[in-house]
């Protein structure tokens, strides 16, 4: 999978690059609007990650030639000013998503990830790890065909790590993604610990594996 | 009182002296006249009753008394006076004019007195004063329906535009478009307003471009740190690295919620939230409530939700915002296994909970970063945007203390 980081920002774009080249992406980068028209122009990406600021122009301009090229790729806008007008636009544009700076790497993962099965794999394909299966539009989890029950928040929070595995994940990610960011995590992060202690009894009682890993201080990794 | 009833009474007072003054003046010239007119004619009569005399002729007439003298007579002056006389028909007393003059008339002296009735001198002035009043009438009526729509049509833009500026606001999109008018003070006023419109916008848009460039400008360097203090938590590392680090990351965090919160502040105080509709409140609270009600749950609060179908007009955004930080605030206040409740009907909106007193002035609760609880660890400016939020819609937040149970109560508007 292709994506293109538009962002003038370059250690926010040496961190993207990084997280999600080691997640198997192939990953390009812009630093500027004239080098991201021209790339657009060029290739074709399955997702862009477009920063409304740039040094020459707006990002919200790069919308409608992304759309003409390929009416498939995903557009996710990345934004500092989390303006409600600019968010209303660029998804008018044509956008698939928005995101608002400061943000975790780990949830730009989860929201590439869900745009790409939106898009791309039109929610069909199912995941696979170890035995267990997950069919993510319906969210069901099962686990060589027999179903394992898990609440709404659980099944995110699987999904969650699923796409940062092998990362040490913080409960403050963890709960933005899980609530949203209108709410103050801190009182959460005992939910957060309720949810992944059950998350970990219900995968490790179906495959006798502990996959969840809390790493002191730091947060959970997921591994498998 | 408006204009055109101020104009309407100030030209029914100008009317009114005026046709007073012009009524009083009337009566006089007119009484001036008459009482001229009858004078000349009873010098006519006494001139006559004179010939008949000396023509030998006898005279026998009410209203003329002769009476003959000595030569002393002569010495009297003419007189023009006023005299009563009972009036036998209409059983009241008249008031007449008579006119007395001696004349020597075949050598012997008379005194001679005619006299004519004021001809309905009450009357004159019962017409005339009936004729002004509706001369009066007419013209302030008449001249106020004149007024009335000339004014209509000359105040017609004036009217158009303070409608339009009413519902201006420099944060709106479009531009301040008013009514064209040709009276040059309408003009002159146009012009002020489009100027004070024009820079209020400008001013406006600067601020607003300066409060999102700042948060620009702050919000890159809190992701690089973000994400570079996510990216270090990647590598195994010494356990005296993890405490302080993980302050750091529970900093930044903070630091993120806080900015987050100034800006929408801001934008609340620029009322930038255009994006009003309908907005069904009881299904924002359940929406709101299912996202949140593990966590309630794993807290043990109880909530109690009676929640009527009710709608305002207002933006989504807002409403999602106000009823997660009430809600926020119970779970982070609200003591293990509480009871609560949220209420909603046409009226009000309530929250409210069981816990232990405030430690500090209820009146500091909605202020920015008022709290100074020790161990708090919210933004401090949960409530302080839940007030904004109502300000900008018109609504009224209050708190109360009663019976163990924290109460905030949001009042629509009538």
């Amino acid at each position: 999978m292709k994506l293109l980081f538009v962002e003038d920002e370059p250690i926010l774009v040496e961190e993207m690059n990084s997280y999600f080249s080691s997640q198997g992406f192939v990953c390009e980068q812009a630093i500027s609007f004239s080098q991201a028209a021209q790339k657009i122009h060029n290739y074709r990406y399955d997702i862009v990650i477009l920063d409304i600021t740039l040094p020459d122009g707006t990002g919200m301009e790069l919308i409608s030639g992304i759309r003409e090229k390929d009416i498939e790729t995903g557009i996710l806008i990345l934004s500092a000013k989390n303006s409600l007008n600019d968010k209303i636009d660029s998804l008018n544009l044509g956008a698939d998503d928005y995101l608002t700076k400061p943000f975790y790497i780990e949830e730009l993962s989860a929201r590439v990830n869900a745009l790409y099965r939106r898009k791309i794999l039109k929610g069909s394909q199912n995941i696979h790890f170890d035995a267990f299966t997950i069919e993510p539009f319906s969210k069901k989890l099962s686990y060589k065909k027999q179903e394992i029950g898990l609440t709404r928040k659980e099944f995110e929070m699987l999904m969650y790590f699923l796409v940062n595995k092998e990362r040490v994940v913080s409960k403050s990610a963890i709960a933005e993604h899980l609530w949203g960011d209108h709410f103050d995590q801190q009182d959460n992060f005992d939910t957060v610990y309720v949810h992944m202690k059950n998350l970990r009894k219900k995968l490790s009682s179906a495959s006798g594996k502990d996959y969840i890993r809390t790493v002191y201080g730091m947060g959970y990794k997921f591994s498998c | 009182m408006r204009l055109l009833t101020r104009i309407s009474i100030y030209y029914l007072c100008l009317s009114t002296i005026v046709l007073g003054i012009a009524g009083i003046l009337l009566y006089i010239f007119l009484r001036n006249e008459i009482s001229r007119e009858m004078e000349e004619q009873l010098e006519m009569q006494l001139d006559m009753v004179a010939s008949e005399l000396q023509g030998g002729r006898k005279i026998s007439y009410p209203l003329v008394d002769i009476r003959s003298g000595e030569e002393i007579l002569m010495r009297l002056p003419k007189v023009f006076k006023d005299t009563l006389l009972y009036d036998h028909l209409q059983k009241e007393t008249e008031g007449y004019y008579y006119f007395e003059e001696s004349k020597k008339i075949n050598h012997k002296p008379y005194r001679i007195r005619v006299m004519t009735t004021y001809i309905g001198w009450e009357n004159y002035a019962r017409t005339i004063t009936y004729m002004f009043l509706l001369i009066a009438t007419l013209l302030v009526a008449l001249g106020t329906l004149i007024n009335y729509f000339m004014n209509r049509s000359i105040w017609k833009p004036f009217l158009i535009n303070l409608r339009r500026m009413q519902g201006y606001s420099v944060s709106s999109r479009e531009e301040l478009q008013l009514a064209r008018t040709r009276t040059t003070e309408f003009q002159e006023m146009n012009t002020v307003l489009s100027d004070l419109a024009a820079r209020g916008k400008r001013e406006y848009t600067a601020l607003k471009e300066f409060t999102e460039n700042a948060s620009h400008e702050i919000q890159t360097p809190l992701s690089i740190l973000k994400t570079r203090l996510e990216t270090i938590s990647q590598v195994p590392l010494d356990s005296a690295v993890i405490r302080p680090l993980a302050d750091a990351k529970q900093a930044v965090n903070r630091l993120s919620k806080v900015n987050k919160g100034l800006l929408l502040l801001a934008k609340l105080e620029n009322d930038a939230f255009q994006d009003k509709r309908q907005i069904n409140l009881r299904a924002t609270i359940i929406h709101n409530y299912s996202l949140m009600e593990d966590v309630f749950e794993h807290k043990g609060i109880k909530v109690n939700q009676q929640l009527s179908d009710y709608s305002v007009f207002a933006s989504q955004t807002l409403m999602d915002i106000l009823v997660s930080n009430l809600m926020t605030n119970m779970i982070s206040h609200a003591p293990a296994d509480a009871a609560a409740s949220i209420c909603l009907n046409a009226i009000q909106l309530v929250f409210s909970n069981e816990g232990p007193p405030l430690t500090f002035d209820a009146a500091r609760l909605f202020s920015r970063f008022g709290k100074g609880i020790p161990g708090y660890k919210g933004n401090g400016l949960g409530l302080s945007i839940v007030k904004q939020i109502c300000q900008v819609n018109g609504w009224i937040v209050e708190y109360t203390y009663k019976e163990h149970r924290h109460t905030f109560d949001i009042r629509f508007k009538e």
